[in-house]
């Protein structure tokens, strides 16, 4: 081939990247106007004061981090609220997520597993995404009605003599906290379950049986092969399940009132940010809330991704079996 | 070159495509509006043509006002009187709007409404929207309600005063009217109090419990009894909080506390320490659940729209006990809440809008329907009188006792002061938070401070200690 050929062929590639780049643009342009100029905006107007008083507009004026610092100031009871809240979404979220994932995982094992090979996994695997399909707020209500203090629950309880009061479970800080992570458990088990299967099914089968012809055994074959190969979908399920878990807001909003009872303490950061926002429009306070969410979400996925894919993208010594 | 073409088109058409259904939305409103009002035109236009062919001159100026009424509302209460008693114009579609009023959430959705009057399309203007005493003087004071008088309202002279000066602003233009008028009365049941007091009849049972001390002291009674005094903690709020002697923040936006709420608060302190009451919120299903014939609760506190509107469980023909009420006064005079219909600026309906106002009180007869057929009582006095004098009117639900008479007593007693725009969610916040008080989640110091918080997030322009 002369070296003039070979020369035109490279332009000619480049010039296919060129066509490559045009088909992704649209991605990128939706990206820039619904995400990033929207979150730029967030930025900007928390940096003003601009809320509603009745239907009075205060505002916007300039205050420079004036609502950031009021954001991180000790409230009336003497704590910084944003950290309080906080600390409660991250509780509820491992409460619910943590049980999620491991029980998905199992149940995706145990689907993809052809010695078990179970029967009916269409049905058990439609039956297990059902929750996921009621909207979060009617399970949220239908919850708040199943565990009020003259609700079913407790009346099957005081009649089964198991109880001689009723118990107000919406006001015990451990139950409400149980009971909004087992809805967010119970709605979001099955979807893991199923994009993990999806992982799964991806591993090529002759990695296990060769694996077993070897001489593994059940768990070595989990724990040596298929979580190793599983585990970019494994992050992006960690991740994801952060991020939707971080902006928890339907289920404790319901539940809860919209108050986080009791004391607070199931007051997630989203429902905080929605208590500036629905009566008084504070977009200040507001946007300073969601930025300090956008910060959190972004370092934490970046400590998830880095600590759960770093093994896989260096590189590793020979391990002695 | 031509395919180059083709591909940067298609491109192109597929970006716009994707932002505009994205961050674009006013853009995209304002020229979806005119559409639709092009389309709604061309519709109607032949509809009116035919119209006005058939009809004379006054089928011709209501056609010029608007086709569509849109009401904005918080529960059905009204829709269902409106229905019955209200002729719709021919030709006119009414459109109800109803947002639940928790949180906050009715005075949202009509602050978004009402803020875009202007810019909205004729047929999705706000033509008439529901407000309670709670927040009224939001809207009253404001500019997007205008004056009823211009519009053809002006006979007062039978509705009670304080209906008026409610929803008039501060130079005294009056913006609304109140179908109802909403002194409110303690509603016991005859047979517990008969267990009780050893009487049952409104005048014996007013004498027992006519100051807070005789009530208290018979919260006792009540207990020994088996019985509780009142089925929720915040059952007498309202009782204290509508004889305030000031509002809830000064002239300079601060936060006070009066002390007729420090004395609901110690008294139910006092009720919650010794089983006199329940700590279910006002309501909840748990206080609902008092009202069966079962329940073991004495006094409830209302106005008609209470027991009439809010007591199903009482009206429940199997579990209920329906005869087994009566009404009277109780400790202090207070009113509760009603429903005023208010006039938004900007509506393209004005003639229907001032026409539903004179109907629901200057039109005897509605009036009078909505006292025998309903139970209300209606803000029509003279109405009220006659059914008070009549000796043969009695309201089946609390044994046939003149429930007109009571409240057109206690009218006198009724004053608008002390109100201020934030009253529901004070209200509403400062029930939420001390709840858990009493519940025993956490003390009073926490409580009140979490109010604090919550009036902090939710009203930044009041100054809490």
């Amino acid at each position: 081939m002369s070296k003039k050929k070979e020369n035109e062929l490279k332009t000619r590639g480049v010039s296919n990247a060129k066509w490559g780049y045009l088909f992704i643009l649209p991605f990128f342009v939706a990206y820039t106007l619904c995400t990033l100029i929207p979150q730029l905006m967030t930025f900007y107007n928390s940096l003003f004061m601009n809320y509603r008083d009745g239907l009075t507009q205060v505002g916007p004026k300039f205050v420079g981090l004036e609502n950031y610092i009021k954001l991180f100031s000790p409230d009336n009871t003497g704590t910084i609220g944003i950290l309080k809240y906080f600390g409660n979404t991250i509780i509820l979220w491992l409460m619910g997520a943590v049980p999620q994932i491991i029980v998905a995982l199992l149940l995706a094992v145990f689907f993809t597993s052809y010695r078990l090979n179970i029967k009916g996994q269409q049905f058990f695997k439609t039956v297990i995404y059902m929750p996921n399909l009621i909207m979060a707020s009617a399970f949220s209500m239908l919850f708040f009605v199943l565990f009020s203090p003259v609700g079913p629950v407790n009346q099957v309880l005081l009649a089964s003599g198991w109880i001689n009061k009723a118990v107000d479970f919406l006001n015990i800080k451990i139950s409400v906290r149980v009971l909004i992570s087992l809805m967010n458990f119970l709605m979001w088990f099955g979807n893991t379950t199923i994009l993990l299967m999806a992982g799964i099914q991806g591993i090529d089968q002759t990695l296990f049986e060769a694996a077993q012809i070897d001489g593994a055994n059940s768990w070595q074959i989990f724990s040596r092969v298929t979580l190793p190969l599983l585990s970019p979908i494994l992050v992006y399920t960690v991740i994801t399940a952060m991020i939707g878990g971080i902006q928890m807001f339907d289920v404790p909003q319901i539940l809860t009132k919209g108050i986080g009872m009791p004391n607070r303490t199931s007051m997630t950061m989203v429902m905080y940010l929605n208590n500036y926002l629905t009566t008084s429009k504070n977009y200040g306070m507001a946007g300073a809330v969601s930025v300090v969410l956008f910060i959190v979400s972004a370092v934490l996925s970046l400590i998830v991704y880095n600590s759960l894919s770093a093994q896989y993208r260096k590189p590793k010594r020979h391990r002695k079996y | 070159m031509k395919r180059k073409l083709t591909a940067i088109v298609t491109a192109i058409s597929m970006v716009t495509a994707l932002a505009a259904c994205g961050g674009s939305a006013p853009a995209s409103s304002t020229t979806a509006a005119p559409a639709e009002t092009t389309a709604a035109a061309a519709t109607e236009a032949p509809a009116a043509t035919e119209a006005a062919a058939e009809t004379e001159a006054a089928a011709a100026e209501e056609s010029s006002e608007g086709k569509v009424f849109n009401i904005y509302a918080w529960n059905e209460e009204f829709k269902g009187f409106f229905e019955k008693y209200y002729q719709v114009p021919d030709g006119v579609t009414v459109n109800w709007i109803i947002t639940p009023s928790d949180n906050g959430a009715y005075q949202q959705k009509l602050d978004e409404a009402l803020l875009n009057q202007a810019n909205a399309a004729d047929d999705d203007k706000v033509d008439m929207f529901l407000a309670e005493a709670d927040y009224i003087l939001k809207y009253a004071g404001s500019e997007a309600t205008q004056d009823i008088t211009a519009l053809g309202v002006s006979d007062f002279s039978n509705t009670y005063k304080y209906t008026v000066q409610a929803a008039s602003d501060n130079n005294g233009v009056v913006k609304g009217v109140s179908f109802q008028c909403c002194p409110s009365a303690l509603i016991y049941r005859r047979s517990i109090a008969e267990d009780v007091l050893g009487v049952s009849e409104p005048d014996e049972v007013q004498a027992k419990l006519d100051s807070w001390d005789k009530f208290n002291a018979v919260a006792k009674d009540a207990k020994d009894k088996g019985y509780y005094m009142t089925a929720s903690f915040a059952e007498t709020y309202r009782v204290f909080s509508n004889n305030c002697t000031m509002p809830w923040v000064d002239a300079d936006n601060n936060l006070q506390f009066d002390p007729q709420i420090e004395a609901w608060i110690a008294q139910t302190e006092d009720f919650i320490n010794n089983d006199y009451t329940l700590t279910a919120g006002i309501w909840d299903d748990e206080k609902n659940a008092q009202m069966f014939a079962d329940g073991k609760t004495m006094c409830f506190f209302g106005p008609a729209w209470y027991f009439n509107f809010c007591m199903g469980n009482a009206q429940d023909p199997d579990k209920g006990c329906s005869g087994d009420w009566a009404i009277c006064e109780g400790p202090a005079a207070h009113f509760w809440g009603g429903t005023w219909l208010m006039a938004p600026a900007g509506t393209d309906n004005p003639t229907m809008l001032a026409d539903v106002m004179n109907t629901f009180i200057n039109d005897e007869e509605v009036c009078s329907a909505l006292v025998a057929n309903e139970a209300q009582f209606s803000n029509n006095q003279k109405v009220n009188a006659k059914f008070a004098e009549d000796e043969s009117y009695g309201n089946e639900f609390l044994g046939g006792q003149n429930d007109v008479a009571v409240f057109s007593a206690m009218t006198d007693n009724i004053v608008w002061e002390n109100h201020t725009i934030y009253d529901q969610l004070l209200n509403e916040g400062l029930q939420n938070q001390l709840q858990q008080y009493f519940k025993g989640s956490v003390d009073k110091d926490t409580a009140l401070k979490n109010f604090y918080n919550y009036i902090n997030e939710t009203y930044p322009a009041i100054n809490t200690p």
